[in-house]
């Protein structure tokens, strides 16, 4: 794929909400599932939205510190593009409410992407390609889920998974900013390895106001039609199979090699993968930020909270090749330059707007 | 590449003593089994053996003698 020229990345911010949930309190795993449990993904805790907060209110905390950090005014904002499979409703598309939300002027192109841990390389791709062809000035790349509210909270295979994240990056025309390279890739025959089998038409079930039934799935874990399922071991063995190369092939296309790089920043859905995926690739764990003892699987939002958790390793300009996995499936990776001091810290939020 | 040293390899993977398993020893019957246990297998069956085991290997093998016939057929296929 080409590079993305001419485009830069000014700010990174990412909101979670305040209330911690601690993986040593769910009591659907005994003691010894909640330590093995730990062992293998990583995840001590993780923060969960009080009901009424969605997706677009995390997104909205973090564009909001974006551009105050900036100093960047409203009006000067010609896309907003918000990548979530959490919007607020099917329809309108969520980004054009928080154009309005956000007091973008009209000239302000918005509308929303449905994919999942890819999304950050996929959102860098998009935005920075809109930029650069359509010769907008500035836009915002808002990424974010809220996958505690399509999880049955007894399923032991998802809900002790999932935190609530949502984010911004500002991005920039700017002819002097190096290159972003990218590498997307997609297989829909893996589609049932995380899915939310209802609420779409495809399903063949009664529409939204039809009462949802909870069924038994093959796992044995009830489940109704809007919730998540997530079958682990298909993801796992996608994650470290088909990753690394993707990793490779962008960093190959951007002419520098591992050691190039000041961090790999990895989609956090469990330790043992990224652990796994680091090692093929020679990054040693100190050039391997984690977010994910803290926050769990962020979802798309992932690789913004685990810049964010770390904002004191990017006091200084960064060279960064971040891979996202995960839910289509879908995969992506993008290198690219973060300026001195563009990582904000996590801003722990509970405003709804 | 025996598969006594499987044996040890899967047993640590899935934190139990090595003597508790043998080649016909159904894995999944075991009281510590778990959907953890299967990410275990997956990761080990990469890191010692480079090849990609996937869940549906998992789901179709009852023994440990079948998980290594999966595991040793791979690595010949990579070879």
């Amino acid at each position: 794929m080409n590079a993305i020229t001419g485009v830069a990345l000014r700010a990174v911010a990412a909101a979670t909400p305040a209330r911690v949930v601690r993986t040593a309190d769910y009591t659907y795993l005994n003691p010894d599932e909640r330590r093995r449990f730990q062992k293998a993904t990583g995840i001590s805790e993780r923060r969960i939205v009080a009901a009424g907060q969605c997706a677009s209110d995390l997104c909205l905390t973090a564009a909001k510190a974006v551009l105050e950090h900036l100093g960047w005014d409203p009006a000067s904002i010609g896309a907003l593009i918000l990548i979530t499979q959490t919007g607020d409703q099917p329809v309108p598309a969520t980004s054009i409410v928080l154009q309005d939300k956000l007091r973008l002027p009209q000239s302000c192109l918005a509308f929303d992407i449905n994919l999942g841990c890819s999304s950050y390389p996929y959102g860098l791709a998009v935005v920075g390609s809109m930029i650069r062809t359509l010769g907008i000035a500035r836009a915002l790349l808002l990424v974010g889920d809220v996958s505690s509210r399509v999880c049955a909270e007894h399923d032991k295979s998802a809900w002790p998974l999932f935190g609530d994240a949502g984010s911004a990056t500002a991005l920039e025309l700017d002819e002097n900013a190096p290159p972003i390279h990218v590498d997307l890739c997609s297989d829909g025959a893996g589609k049932d390895a995380i899915i939310i089998p209802g609420g779409g038409l495809a399903s063949r079930l009664p529409p939204v106001d039809g009462h949802l039934v909870d069924a038994t799935g093959s796992d044995g874990v009830q489940r109704h039609a809007g919730n998540l399922v997530l079958r682990g071991a298909d993801i796992f063995s996608f994650a470290i199979s088909r990753v690394p190369g993707s990793i490779q092939r962008a960093m190959s296309a951007s002419g520098r090699a591992a050691q190039d790089f000041d961090f790999l920043l990895l989609h956090q859905a469990n330790k043992m993968i990224n652990d796994t995926i680091a090692r093929k690739l020679g990054f040693a764990p100190d050039r391997v930020p984690t977010s994910i003892e803290h926050y769990g699987n962020t979802s798309s939002a992932s690789i913004p909270v685990t810049l964010c958790a770390n904002a004191e390793l990017f006091a200084m300009p960064r060279w960064v090749v971040a891979s996202g996995f995960g839910v289509g499936l879908s995969w992506g990776s993008a290198t690219f330059q973060l300026p001195a001091a563009s990582v904000l810290p996590c801003i722990a939020s509970d405003d709804v707007y | 590449m025996t598969i006594e040293d499987f044996i040890d390899k899967f047993a640590f993977a899935i934190e139990v003593d090595t003597n508790t398993l043998a080649p016909d020893t159904h894995f999944k019957t075991l009281p510590s089994w778990d959907s953890l246990n299967t990410l275990a297998v997956i990761a080990m069956a990469d890191a010692d053996y480079g090849v990609t085991v996937t869940g549906r290997d998992i789901e179709a093998a009852t023994t440990v003698a079948d998980m290594w016939a999966v595991v040793s057929s791979k690595c010949v296929a990579t070879e």
